[in-house]
C-alpha cells in the first residue's frame, strides 16, 4: 500500500462554501433515487392511513431491535467512511484504507441481519403476499437492500483503488461515499416509517 | 485515535446515535405500542428528519456544497417530512 504524494492529493475548499464532493453525475443519480423514494414513502403513508388497523397489526411481527441494530450498523460505517474520505483527501491512503475496510466490514452485518430478520419471518408465514403491509416492507426494504449490496461492491472498488494507487482519485472516493450515505439516509426513513411510527 | 475523537465528524455519529436510540425507545410505545398515536409518530418522523439532515450535511458534506444542491437535499428530507405528516395527519 502507498501512503506518499500528499502534496499532489486534490483538497477539499475547507471552510469555503461551493464545493461539490463527487461527481455531478453520481449526484444526478442520488437526487433520482431520493425522490423515487420518496414517492414510495408517501405512497406507503398514503396507503397506511386506509388500513391504520391492518398496519399497525401487522407491524407487531417486526423486530424493532434489529432494526435499531441495522441503523447503528449504518450510522457507524458512514462514520468511518467520512473519516475515510477526509484520510484520502489529506494523502494518508493506509489511513483512508483501514477506515474503508472498517466501513465495509461493518457495512456488511447488514444484510447478514437482513437475513436474521426476513427468514424467520418468511418461514412464520409472513410473505410480501400476505397483505399491503408486507408488500411494501419486503419491497422497500428489498430494494434498499440491493442498494446497500451494490454500495458493498462501491466500496471494494474504493478500498482496491487506495490499495493500488500512490495519489488516489478523490473524486472517485467521494462519489463512492455519497452513494453509502445516501444508502444510510434512505434506510433512517424506512427505519421510521416500518419500525417506529404508531 | 484521538485525532478520531476530536473530529467534529465523531460528535456527528455520536448525535446521530443518540438520536436513533432515543427514538427505537419512544418508538416502542411505552404502553400504547401497536395503536394509533400521532405524539409517537410526531416524535419519531422529526428525529428521522433531523437525522437525515445531519447525514446529508456532515456526511455527505453537502454543507459545504453549492446553494442548488442544498436547496434540493435539505429541501428533500423538509418536504418529505412535511408530506408524511400531512398524510398522516389526514387519517388520524
Amino acid at each position: 500500500m502507498t501512503t506518499t504524494a500528499a502534496d499532489t492529493t486534490p483538497r477539499p475548499p475547507a471552510g469555503r462554501a461551493g464545493y461539490m464532493p463527487g461527481e455531478p453525475g453520481m449526484w444526478f443519480f442520488i437526487i433520482g433515487d431520493l425522490f423515487i423514494f420518496a414517492v414510495y414513502f408517501v405512497a406507503y403513508m398514503i396507503y397506511r392511513g386506509q388500513q391504520p388497523e391492518l398496519f399497525l397489526h401487522s407491524q407487531q411481527f417486526l423486530s424493532p431491535g434489529i432494526g435499531v441494530i441495522n441503523t447503528l450498523i449504518l450510522l457507524t460505517s458512514s462514520w468511518c467512511l467520512a473519516l475515510g474520505t477526509e484520510a484520502a483527501r489529506k494523502g494518508n491512503s493506509a489511513a483512508a484504507f483501514r477506515l474503508l475496510a472498517a466501513t465495509f466490514a461493518i457495512g456488511a452485518l447488514f444484510p447478514l441481519l437482513k437475513m436474521v430478520e426476513w427468514v424467520p419471518k418468511l418461514a412464520a408465514g409472513h410473505s410480501p403476499g400476505e397483505n399491503l403491509f408486507f408488500m411494501y416492507y419486503y419491497v422497500m426494504t428489498g430494494l434498499h437492500l440491493c442498494h446497500v449490496l451494490l454500495g458493498l461492491v462501491i466500496i471494494g472498488f474504493m478500498l482496491r483503488h487506495l490499495r493500488h494507487r500512490a495519489s488516489p482519485d478523490i473524486k472517485f472516493i467521494e462519489a463512492g461515499a455519497v452513494y453509502w450515505h445516501m444508502v444510510d439516509l434512505l434506510w433512517l426513513v424506512l427505519f421510521a416509517l416500518f419500525y417506529l411510527m404508531r | 485515535m484521538t485525532e478520531y475523537l476530536r473530529n467534529p465528524l465523531t460528535g456527528v455519529w455520536f448525535a446521530l446515535t443518540a438520536i436513533t436510540i432515543f427514538s427505537w425507545w419512544i418508538g416502542q410505545g411505552q404502553g400504547s405500542a401497536y395503536q394509533l398515536d400521532a405524539a409517537i409518530t410526531v416524535s419519531v418522523l422529526v428525529m428521522a428528519a433531523l437525522k437525515a439532515v445531519l447525514v446529508i450535511a456532515w456526511f455527505m458534506e453537502v454543507r459545504l456544497g453549492p446553494a442548488w444542491l442544498k436547496r434540493t437535499t435539505y429541501g428533500w428530507a423538509s418536504g418529505l417530512l412535511v408530506l408524511l405528516l400531512l398524510f398522516y395527519w389526514l387519517r388520524v
